[in-house]
């Protein structure tokens, strides 16, 4: 394995420790060691991070990206299932910010208003059935805090991989690999010869592509034409599974306070 | 890139140094209006610090703010600090943060080649969308501040606001979803360009989706028919009884924000934004061509401005006219009336959308208007006989009426 391989493996290692250490338990829980270890993981997935553009950009990019992947862990840390929402919600925002720095400024307001709007309702239901002062024992516990942490940790680990293509290049894969080269390996050519022919990595975006990414006109009406043309079947088959699930919910509904109309009526009569 | 930053930093500065003084002076206005309303006189009195000129009590709202932020900033013991501090943070921020894709003006033509559009945020593609999802961010404060009092009257009353905010947000993106589907755009100044070009305000074009969003935008910004978090008498107050201070002022300025956006969000979408018959029409004076010269630029944020007080001038009105509603009375409101007549406008916009070739062919742009009003007449008179009557305060009938057969 070669220094990178190595730095994935250990970044994904720790960050599976970080989590395990900050996720909220009965006795043990170590804090500080924990934000240490996560600290190291995300440094270290950092540093292979192809940052983008001139200065400003960048500060841009790890200002946002930094407030995420934070706000993340605190969603999942927090003990109080209201700083939990809260932290989501900011989580949420953050993705927004990098959607709109990409350029997709569509898509970036629409998960604040999809999101947030569909949190807020279920930030109510956390809030009516929370203890204010996080007193409960199940709101103090997580369960299976092993199993996540290591669930999370490794599919980021194996995301990040796969996206930066570190096993592709060996000649003799080891067990841990990205998927593309089983891939490559069923299609009957060998391993080698097919790992040269994946496509390079995408460049990191420059100031220039940035800039006219976001000063860009027509971003909605872009989104619109692919949306009715490309993907129009997906769309309409969303739509029909929002309008059956909203009957059905309005069913079980009505049906529900029938039978207890039914039931009070003959119960007492 | 550097220039561009600049520019938009400038018109930050001057948009939020403007709104916050607006709103200082709103409020004054506000108690001249109820005070006119109500046959009484006013504050009056504070005029010039230090001196004895009154100058029609326009110190006022100096005094308010220093009597706000000198007043001892109290947190009660049994309150979750964090949340209790962030939760006026986070609604004052998002308030303020919906301007930055609200136009106050058309462009301003420097030094005769350079143009400067009067929009923090120009060229937005997604504005509209954008105003909605800060003004459904703003359910966090309520909700936030409510919960963090740690006080049973304090959290009913987020939750009775936050139900209020999500209920109305529907009619209300209805009401703005007709004009989207006529215009095509989710630009904020393309629509006041529609507008403009036609010479038609949406107003006339669209009467029935100007009530739904005008009553909407009334429960959005939390204005007398809607206004329960004020209602101390009976509700012991909403989600900011717990405050006070500064960060009570916060709530109460990001109310006011709120106002001011939807009164700018009404005159965008609906009356014409700068646009005005004759006045700001650059063939009526004579000029060739698209550009339009500094004095045109002035003369157009003059009418949108002078547009947006008429506006508020409304909502205050409006607050000395009608009672506060019962909370059944307002969720039936959005649920059995508003949403209904918000979709019927959304329908009849999309059938004017989309035969509006063969219809302006066969009836004229008047005919299509026409067509428009009666479809809207029709719609109010099918609504007043259908929905029940909320003001009936007599005792119903244990059983649920299912089917509404009875």
């Amino acid at each position: 394995m070669n220094a990178m391989q190595w730095t994935f493996v250990v970044a994904t290692i720790s960050g599976a420790l970080a989590l395990w250490m900050l996720l909220p338990r009965k006795r043990f829980r170590g804090r500080r060691l924990g934000s240490l270890l996560g600290l190291v993981s995300l440094g270290l997935f950092a540093s292979q991070v192809p940052l983008p553009g001139g200065p400003a950009e960048r500060t841009v990019f790890i200002v946002l990206a930094g407030v995420t992947l934070a706000a993340a862990v605190c969603t999942v840390t927090f003990r109080s299932p209201v700083y939990c929402a809260v932290w989501f919600g900011l989580t949420l925002l953050g993705v927004s910010g990098l959607f709109l720095f990409q350029g997709a400024q569509f898509l970036s307001v629409a998960t604040v208003t999809v999101y947030a709007g569909a949190i807020v309702v279920m930030f109510l239901f956390v809030l009516m059935l929370s203890d204010p002062r996080g007193r409960t024992y199940y709101d103090r516990l997580s369960w299976e805090a092993m199993l996540s942490a290591s669930a999370g940790a490794v599919m980021i680990g194996v995301l990040s991989m796969t996206l930066h293509r570190v096993f592709v290049p060996e000649a003799a894969p080891p067990a841990a690999d990205a998927n593309n080269v089983a891939v490559a390996d069923a299609s009957g050519a060998s391993a080698n010869a097919e790992a040269t022919n994946v496509p390079a990595l995408p460049e990191p975006p420059t100031s220039e592509s940035l800039q006219a990414n976001i000063l860009a006109p027509e971003h909605v009406a872009r989104l619109g034409g692919a949306l009715f043309s490309r993907y129009l079947v997906t769309v309409e088959a969303a739509g029909v599974l929002l309008l059956v699930a909203l009957v059905g919910a309005t069913s079980i509904m009505a049906h529900a306070r029938f039978e207890q109309l039914r039931r009070s009526r003959h119960g007492n009569g | 890139m550097l220039e561009l930053a600049a520019i938009a930093l400038v018109k930050v500065v001057i948009l939020s140094f403007g709104l916050l003084t607006a709103a200082a002076y709103l409020v004054l206005l506000e108690r001249r209006v109820a005070a006119w309303v109500q046959d009484r006189r006013g504050p009056n009195r504070v005029g010039i610090p230090l001196t004895s000129i009154r100058l029609f009590g326009l110190g006022q709202p100096l005094a308010d703010g220093l009597k706000f932020i000198f007043k001892e900033e109290f947190t009660p013991s049994h309150v979750d600090r964090w949340m209790y501090t962030l939760a006026p943070i986070s609604i004052l921020a998002t308030a303020l943060a919906v301007f930055a894709v609200i136009p106050f003006g058309d462009v301003l033509t420097l030094g005769g080649e350079r143009t400067i559009e009067l929009v923090v945020a120009p060229g937005f593609d997604a504005g509209a969308i954008y105003v909605f999802a800060l003004s459904s961010l703003a359910v966090y404060g309520v909700i936030l501040g409510g919960w963090a009092s740690n006080n049973k009257y304090s959290l009913l009353g987020g939750l009775r606001s936050s139900a209020q905010l999500i209920a109305y947000e529907l009619p209300l993106s209805l009401g703005l979803l007709g004009v989207v589907v006529v215009t095509g755009t989710l630009r904020l100044d393309e629509v006041i360009r529609t507008q403009a070009n036609e010479g038609i305000w949406f107003a006339f074009a669209q009467p029935l989706g100007l009530i739904v969003f005008v009553i909407a935008s009334f429960a959005e910004a939390a204005r007398l028919p809607f206004d329960l978090p004020e209602a101390e008498q009976e509700l012991v107050g909403g989600y900011h009884t717990e405050y006070s201070g500064i960060r009570l002022l916060m709530y109460l300025v990001a109310e006011f924000m709120h106002m001011i956006t939807a009164s700018f969000l009404i005159v965008i979408l609906f009356l014409g934004g700068w646009h005005f018959w004759g006045l700001t029409d650059a063939a009526a004076w004579g000029i060739e061509g698209e550009a339009v010269p500094l004095w045109l630029g002035v003369v157009r944020i003059v009418v949108l401005m002078a547009k947006v007080f008429v506006v508020i001038l409304f909502f205050m009105l409006t607050r000395w006219t009608w009672p506060r509603f019962r909370f059944d009375q307002l969720m039936n409101l959005a649920w059995k009336v508003m949403l209904p007549l918000g979709i019927a406008n959304v329908v009849m916009m999309a059938v004017v959308a989309e035969f509006e070739v063969p219809l302006t062919d066969r009836l004229g742009r008047g005919g299509v208007i026409g067509l428009t009003w009666v479809g809207t007449l029709l719609t109010l008179i099918v609504a007043a006989l259908l929905v029940p009557l909320h003001s009936d305060n007599r005792r119903r009938s244990i059983e649920p009426d299912l089917f509404g057969t009875s």
